[in-house]
């Protein structure tokens, strides 16, 4: 029992990464197939089982983990195919998941229609009962109302229930009392209870939550248990791990109990891959992950060693989709990649985006009809892909497509081809800065100080531009790139949290309140942690965490406590000082006189499992180019330049930009000043010369 | 591809479109530090604040994500600056809320910090807040009795200096200290505020530093140029001609008892690519709060104008070459002269000036947009009392639980959370538990109202019914909502919206009092007091309206099966789920609908 599998099933591509005993990593992609996920996965192991010169029925009986994360749960979302659900709550709020809270994603748009809620209003249902701040029982819960819904509901074939009334975080008495009605009246039919799920104040989230929770239950749990059928049938006997948002793993069986946990999972997967690489390479605390597929470029952060998360995750555009409630990696996806298409906007400014050609009919190079000019033509153009080389040969690009595509917004601009692909490339990155700046100098982050890596089949066109941009020395390009997130799956731990609502404030503070609300998630982990230790795990970390403001703000900074207890005032200053630190580094100014106010407790259990670790790369190979080209470059125009065939070089080689590697699984530009080297580890790090 | 794509510029294309995306980016930075840091729920989730950015010789560069009511007006203030202020050096801030001299009207005060490069002030950063309080003569911003500036009782501050060397000046934190009510809050808010205006300091200096003055004073001229060649490109999809419309404020009882007029005529030369907006045919100032100022004058008919245009079109000095808004002197939707009073500048009649305006335009053009729900009645009612729960201490805060319906325009219904049109909908709403949590209240109800957004092909934004009242003693409710006599009118056969109602309802007897629409109202701890805000005007005749969507109007409980028939023109077969749209009873209805 020596290897390990992680899976990332996107959209398009499965990614698959393999370690094998000796704790190599090995890449391989294949077309996802939606009706039955484990073709895709086959394909690509079998890929890789020849590779490692074993057959597939021998490298999967020997796999003792499988780690999946998938994209299946924001798709289901995004394309509306979830279960019919309906949303039960206190009389008189029915709106809550209409009237959500606030804001418009531009003052000046009526072009864009407002968005329907998660559940529509005519299966969203009113029950008699009350509960207020303090959690005393206002309206008793009317029971015999209660059984009237549900036989509705029944009368409607409702696939699934989210229960969340009103001040259930302070008294779940009411919604505990109605999941067991429903198990009465409706066996079978799966709920999801808000107080359980995300037990936090503000009401639309924590609905919100509860219904994007049930509403997965039914295809989820079918979804994971038809993947462990197959996986079983196919020789495996190890344990079978889901990726959650979190950016840690659960087993199938608890993720298909809380499905929403797997929205997103696969970009939180991301910057465990960012943080594993970066420690060991440079032993950076303070990474920037990039992820750059065909439609959506994906950054996160690690900082001080510690993956970023955020309460603000949106499952579609802000505004428009749907807040997901929950506490997770904050992984921000803007709309730019290879299919992204330039125009030239009626003030005569070169755009690029939001448009994206996506794969049908794709960039003008893929010869599959496309005439628009996307940032791959561009790259085409440019030199900068190998036409008769991309994706490993599977796909010959037309260049001249290319060139006719990017000629109509030369022509407007008056520019020459080259010269136009080069702006479209440059615009295109400008888009990611941005949005690498977002994460970073917003949250009071310079990303100068900052290690970049960048992952992503995309990723190697632009991203040592992006970073020279963002004036930092350097980025890490792991060899791994092609499936970044399959590859953080493979350095992730078992990770669950905890969460309590509580608004206490620091002057007058309640020392005992603190303490029980503490103790009480440490008992909530008790459980779990006494399971996993029966589970083989290595070690088991606990974490706590505030989230403060001052009084009067709206909203609240994360806040890590040194401890489990406040034993005494000089506990509360400590934390009192820790968050106007924080507040002056997000903000650049601190507020002493002012009284700061707890809201959120968290706690974070972190169970350490075995993983690989990384391995220094073996010896041979050359730092000799296999070919030359010309490209077109803005420093230098058009000039030959040096190709090298990655996998080939030696380490510790250094190659001088401009040139260009390529691996298996993306192509890696090196500017004109800059220079790759190959790391110890076989990946790249490309100094940017800044 | 148009004529107008064939411009030649000095500057490489690609970086001017890369300083414009970083000059958007700096602002959204600004931004986002207010919004997190400040302090009044009025910033942190009415968002009544905004960042721009204006040049060294006072043109306005930037407003990306503010308030529609604030995009105009900033480079008056700087203009003031600079006038009043010989001695400008690196390290100063001024302290800005004169509406004779540039601002919208006197609770917002703006932050204004000269931005220096090589000794050169190349840019103002401004930063404007809507304060809690602003030492008026009662414990309100907006005083829509006050007489003059001197009944209102703002400290007015013309472009006062409030730091230099990065310092405070401690006379004028003391002086407002001294005369704010809410003091820390004021701090705390001004501190928000003032951080949001030095980030954008920091980060112009890097712009520049990094391209280098020349780069980025030609940008700042192709900027503007281009962005005129945006509207005049746009304006030539309008049909040339003179377009006026009018609307109406709600009377005042004891103040004014007849409704406020409020006309425009718009003049487009669609070949030319320029229109002009004639105000000057409005009634003098009133000798109340009500009255524009001219920073709201203007930017209220320029809302008017955007809100009619591609949304992509940059804001600023360029755009606004080929607009000429016509104001007189002592006109409510003018410029007043001190000491009238301005204090209600943002709100109301500003609403109906962003209103009449868009409606004027619909008949010019495709893209046509109806009138939005403007009421500030229940749903954002200014509650105040003491709080049993913590010691008796006193509180007061503006509640924003409601919808209030935006208006429809000839792509989309109206957007439901568009609160009044002054906020352009950005305005985020208060969680009811927070509220509850913070404040001793108990909120029963916050529901959308069947029929409440006006009909037409596109719909207008439904109200919401709102009941909530105090836990443990009596508390006041202060209110000031327009849109009862006057409902949101609808545009190209659209119907109006529905018009705006407030009562106090006793708990014990279920009896129900509609109240006055302006006031400040005691309720009682056996009282709700109870509102429906206004909702938003329809776009184009309702029997056009696809019956699919009539059907899923009439399903999701946004139009009654009645209206649906009576003033939809569709009828049904089937009930409840299996309803569905009966085709050729339909056309018959639509038939006569049509010939009415």
């Amino acid at each position: 029992m020596s290897y390990r599998i992680a899976v990332d099933t996107g959209g398009t591509f499965t990614d698959v990464v393999v370690a094998d005993p000796q704790h190599n990593l090995t890449v391989n992609k294949a077309l996802t197939d939606h009706s039955r996920v484990f073709n895709g996965i086959r394909e690509a192991l079998g890929v890789t089982a020849a590779g490692l010169g074993v057959s597939l029925d021998e490298l999967l009986s020997q796999t003792s983990i499988f780690i999946y994360a998938t994209t299946r749960a924001t798709n289901a979302i995004i394309e509306g195919k979830t279960a019919k659900t309906a949303f039960l709550t206190t009389r008189g709020f029915k709106d809550t998941l209409v009237l959500r809270e606030g804001g418009r994603p531009n003052a000046y748009d009526f072009s864009v229609a407002y968005p329907a809620p998660y559940v529509p209003r005519r299966l969203s249902f009113e029950i008699d009962e009350r509960v207020d701040a303090e959690g005393n029982i206002i309206t008793p819960l009317n029971e015999a109302q209660v059984r009237d819904v549900l036989r509705e509901l029944k009368a409607l074939d409702i696939e699934a229930i989210g229960v969340s009334l009103l001040w259930s975080i302070t008294n779940s008495a009411h919604e505990r009392r109605i999941g067991e009605l429903i198990a009465e009246e409706l066996p079978g039919v799966p709920f999801t209870l808000s107080h359980s799920v995300n037990p936090i104040i503000r009401e639309y989230r924590r609905a919100s939550s509860a219904v994007i929770d049930a509403s997965l239950k039914p295809l989820m749990q079918t979804h994971l248990k038809n993947l462990a059928v197959d996986l079983k049938a196919a020789g495996f006997t190890g344990e079978l791990l889901a990726a959650t948002s979190f950016g840690g793993v659960m087993s199938v069986e608890a993720l298909g109990e809380r499905p929403i946990y797997s929205t997103r999972s696969g970009p939180s997967m991301a910057p465990i891959a960012g943080k594993v690489y970066g420690q060991a390479e440079l032993g950076a605390r303070d990474v920037i992950i990039c992820d750059t597929g065909g439609t959506s470029f994906d950054v996160s952060m690690v900082r001080d060693g510690d993956v970023v998360f955020t309460r603000e995750t949106w499952l579609g555009e802000r505004f428009l989709g749907h807040l997901t409630g929950l506490s997770s990696v904050d992984a921000r996806s803007i709309g730019a990649g290879g299919g992204s298409i330039a125009w030239v906007d009626p003030g005569g400014l070169l755009r690029v985006g939001p448009q994206s050609a996506g794969s049908q009919p794709g960039p003008a190079a893929y010869g599959n009809g496309g005439e628009l000019p996307t940032v791959t033509d561009a790259a085409t153009v440019l030199g900068y892909l190998n036409p008769d080389n991309f994706l490993g040969g599977r796909l010959k690009l037309d260049v001249p497509a290319s060139r006719r595509a990017i000629a109509t917004v030369a022509d407007p601009l008056g520019l020459s081809v080259e010269d136009a692909a080069t702006g479209v490339m440059k615009i295109a990155s400008e888009a990611m800065v941005q949005a690498v700046q977002e994460i970073t100098v917003n949250e009071g982050v310079d990303p100068r100080e900052c290690l970049m890596v960048a992952g992503g089949g995309a990723a190697g066109l632009n991203i040592a531009a992006v970073v020279k941009e963002l004036g930092a020395k350097h980025v890490l390009v792991p060899r791994t790139a092609g499936g970044l997130s399959a590859c953080g799956a493979q350095f992730s731990d078992i990770i669950s949290e905890y969460s309590a609502t509580l608004l206490l404030d620091t002057r007058n503070f309640a020392f005992d309140r603190a303490n029980d609300v503490l103790a009480d998630l440490d008992r909530q982990m008790d459980a779990v942690a006494k399971d996993l230790e029966t589970r083989g795990v290595l070690g088991i970390e606990r974490r706590y965490f505030v989230e403060a403001r001052y009084e009067g703000q709206a909203w609240e900074l994360e806040v890590p406590l040194r401890g489990n207890r406040f034993d005494n005032q000089a506990d509360v200053d400590q934390l009192v000082g820790d968050f106007h630190a924080i507040h002056e580094r997000i903000f650049a100014v601190t507020d002493p006189g002012s009284l700061v106010e707890v809201l959120f407790w968290k706690a974070r259990l972190t169970a350490v499992v075995a993983k690989p670790s990384l391995v220094a790369g073996g010896q041979g190979g050359s730092d000799t180019p296999h070919a030359s080209r010309i490209a077109h470059f803005e420093e230098t125009g058009s000039v030959r330049i040096n190709s090298y065939d990655g996998p080939a070089l030696s380490v510790g080689s250094r190659i001088p930009g401009p040139a260009v590697i390529e691996e298996p699984t993306t192509t890696i530009v090196v500017y004109p000043g800059m220079t790759a080297i190959v790391t110890s580890h076989r990946n790249y790090l490309i100094e940017t010369g800044v | 591809m148009t004529n107008s794509n064939n411009v030649r510029s000095t500057l490489d294309p690609t970086v001017l479109a890369v300083i414009a995306n970083r000059v958007n980016a700096i602002l959204r930075e600004m931004t986002n530090t207010l919004l997190r840091s400040g302090r009044s729920a009025i910033l942190t989730t009415a968002r009544d604040f905004s960042c721009s950015i204006v040049t060294g010789d006072n043109r306005l560069l930037a407003t990306a994500e503010g308030l529609p009511v604030h995009i105009f007006g900033s480079h008056l203030q700087t203009e003031t600056m600079t006038r009043l202020h010989t001695d400008i050096r690196p390290g100063d801030a001024f302290l800005h809320n004169d509406p004779y001299s540039g601002n919208t009207h006197a609770a917002d005060h703006t932050i204004l910090v000269p931005v220096f490069v090589g000794g050169k002030h190349m840019f103002t950063a401004v930063a404007k807040a809507h304060q809690a309080d602003i030492g008026n003569s009662q414990p309100s911003t907006y005083m829509p009795s006050a007489k003059d500036v001197y009944e209102e009782g703002a400290l007015i501050f013309p472009a006062t200096q409030i730091q230099r060397d990065y310092t405070d000046i401690g006379d004028i934190i003391r002086l407002c200290r001294m005369r704010i009510r809410v003091p820390d809050q004021w701090y705390g808010d001004y501190l928000a505020a003032l951080g949001s205006a030095r980030i954008g300091e920091r980060r112009l200096i890097e712009l520049v530093e990094k391209y280098g003055p020349e780069t980025i004073e030609a940008f700042v001229e192709e900027w503007f140029d281009y962005s005129e060649r945006r509207i005049a490109h746009a304006l030539k999809g309008f049909k040339s001609g003179t377009y006026s419309a009018s609307t109406a404020h709600d009377p005042l009882p004891g103040i004014v008892e007849e409704s406020i007029p409020v006309n425009v005529t718009a003049t487009i030369d669609a070949e030319a690519g320029r229109i002009e907006i004639d105000l000057r045919d409005n009634i003098d100032c009133l000798e109340a709060g009500l009255n524009l100022s001219r920073a709201t004058s203007v930017n209220s008919t320029v809302t008017g104008i955007f809100n009619v245009l591609d949304a992509d079109i940059p804001h600023n000095h360029g755009t606004i070459r080929r607009i000429n808004v016509m104001l007189r002197e002592n006109c409510i939707v003018g410029y007043p002269i001190h000491p009238t009073s301005c204090s209600m500048a943002t709100s109301n009649v500003a609403d109906r000036l962003i209103n009449v305006t868009q409606s004027a335009l619909s008949q010019a053009t495709e893209f046509g947009v109806a009138e939005g729900g403007a009421s500030l009645g229940a749903g954002t009612g200014v509650i105040a009392g003491k709080d049993q729960r913590r010691g008796n201490a006193p509180f007061v805060n503006q509640l924003v639980i409601t919808a209030m319906g935006g208006a429809a325009s000839a792509m989309a219904d109206g957007w439901l959370t568009m609160g009044v049109p002054v906020t352009g909908g950005l305005l985020m709403r208060d969680s009811v538990e927070i509220d509850e949590l913070k404040y001793p209240i108990i909120i029963d109800k916050v529901v959308a109202v069947p029929d409440s957004g006006g009909a037409g092909k596109h719909r207008g934004g439904a109200s919401t019914r709102v009941e909530y009242g105090p836990r443990f003693a009596n508390m006041s409710v202060a209110v000031m909502a327009d849109s009862k006599i006057n409902p949101a009118r609808g545009a190209q056969g659209g119907l109006a919206g529905r018009p705006h109602y407030i009562a106090l309802r006793d708990i014990d007897t279920d009896v129900e009092t509609e109240i006055a629409s302006f006031g400040v109202f005691d309720v009682g701890v056996r009282q709700r007091i109870v509102g429906i805000d206004a909702g938003g005007g329809g776009f184009g005749q309702p029997w056009l309206r696809d019956p699919a969507r009539v059907l899923d109007d009439v399903l999701e409980g946004w139009v009654t099966a009645a209206s649906a028939a009576q003033i939809y023109g569709v009828a049904f077969s089937g009930s409840d789920q299996a309803l569905a749209v009966d085709a050729s009873a339909t056309a018959e209805l639509r038939a006569s609908l049509a010939k009415a």
